[in-house]
């Protein structure tokens, strides 16, 4: 269940969301649940929660998306500016709508 | 005890390999691995021969790769350009065959310095890098360096300014990265293989610095 | 509420990182060199690898070195595919470990 094209674009805040699915995901828990921007669309690949069982699945987009440290961890130290990039596939995202 | 590593039988018999191993007491791991081939090689899987072949190219993999095109990068500007844009390219430039399906090149500068750490394993641009260091596959950097990069920075001696931005990069799908160090002032003075001599293993993800200038001691008049 | 992968511990409490760098035994080069063969030899991909080293215990995941828990993760998924028998995998490993002796090939 892959778009034809990037559901998401550079720049856009996104959720990484926490579906709740059992065995091989690439996911951290740490950046489930939080809000990012995109920082690039990584193109396709094959998704990995398909390949660990030797099923072909489609092909899904991959995005970087950074995040700032202090929304990670509570009590991240005086250094607000520091970010934190990880690698979210895009059934792993929703958009976040920017009303904050 | 096990004098068959001194023989030297040719011919018919696969080539002997010499074994570096010889003072380190066999373990239950070693014993492990060492039943998995002889069953593959008997199954015709693969042959000792390739598993040797394969052994000398791992050993041609060494961090010094990524030094020299870094260095290449600090002397040549277009080159440096060619880098950033295309890693995998601009190594092939060298003779390097990176086969990772995507690298690329975190350069860092006076603003913002990149640290690189696989959380869930300890993926790695290995073609280009060898095998990482032990610190790098620790369970310990593996936790802390996402949430505390600063005290892990300092462990391995790193103190950036408080205005300096740090970036962790977890390699968690299907990325590879490589930290370009800041080129240091006055690099052009140096050759290549002088420059590369300069960046560490430890540098290339992030856990280390190349000094800020070149030549800071004046010659003796 | 799903549980938490084992080797998902980025951001865990964790104690002091080992800055010593360790020798890599021959066996470990020849591990690598042997799984850089399968990988391609039985289209074996990494993600699999992965999630075979995923369903590890706990205990056998956190106490086991990088190289220990690829040979087994590698080992777990040839047997899950049937192309190396456990219980022949099992003797021979007990044969080596009994004779001491690297040289098992003719």
């Amino acid at each position: 269940m892959s778009s034809p094209d990037p559901l998401f674009r550079v720049g856009q805040a996104v959720r990484i969301l926490d579906l709740g699915k059992p065995g091989h995901v690439r996911t951290p828990t740490y950046v489930r649940n939080k809000i990012g921007l995109v920082e690039r669309c990584c193109g396709k690949f094959d998704n990995p929660e398909e390949r660990a069982y030797r099923r072909r699945g489609n092909l899904v987009y991959l995005y970087r998306v950074r995040l700032r440290q202090p929304d990670l961890w509570p009590g991240y130290d005086q250094h607000t500016a520091d970010t934190l990039d990880v690698e979210i596939y895009e059934h792993w995202l929703a958009a976040e709508p920017r009303d904050s | 005890m096990n004098d068959h590593e001194h023989d030297h039988h040719h011919g018919a018999h696969e080539p002997h390999t010499p074994n570096e191993d010889d003072d380190v007491q066999l373990t239950e791991h070693e014993a492990k691995f060492l039943a998995l081939k002889s069953m593959l090689i008997e199954k015709g899987i693969i042959t000792a021969a390739e598993i040797n072949a394969q052994l000398q190219l791992n050993e041609k993999k060494t961090p010094h790769q990524a030094a020299k095109m870094i260095a290449r990068a600090w002397r040549n500007a277009e080159f440096h350009a060619r880098m950033l844009a295309d890693p995998k390219a601009a190594a092939r430039e060298l003779g390097i065959e990176v086969t990772e399906a995507k690298l690329v090149a975190l350069e860092n500068t006076e603003q913002l310095h990149n640290m690189v750490v696989c959380t869930l394993c300890s993926c790695y641009p290995r073609s280009l890098l060898g095998e990482p260091p032990a610190f790098y596959v620790s369970k310990a950097y593996r936790s802390r360096a996402v949430r505390e990069p600063r005290k892990v920075l300092g462990e391995f001696g790193v103190q950036l300014p408080d205005d300096v931005e740090v970036r962790v990069h977890d390699s968690n799908a299907d990325l590879r990265y490589f930290v370009v160090p800041v080129r240091p002032a006055r690099a052009e003075v140096l050759s290549e293989d002088e420059l590369a001599a300069l960046i560490s293993r430890d540098a290339l993800v992030g856990c280390g610095v190349v000094e800020a200038a070149i030549g800071r001691k004046l010659p003796a008049l | 509420m799903v549980e938490r992968l084992v080797s998902d511990i980025g951001g865990l409490p964790a104690g002091e990182i080992p800055l010593e760098e360790r020798r890599q035994l021959f066996w470990e080069k020849q591990l690598i060199a042997t799984v850089n063969l399968l990988t391609k030899r039985l289209d074996i991909s990494l993600d699999e690898y992965r999630r075979s080293t995923e369903e590890m215990s706990p205990d056998h995941y956190m106490s086991s070195g990088l190289y220990d828990r690829r040979l087994d993760g590698w080992l777990s998924l040839l047997f899950e595919r049937g192309i190396i028998d456990p219980d022949e995998h099992r003797d021979r490993t007990r044969n080596i470990l009994r004779d001491g002796t690297r040289d098992v090939f003719p």
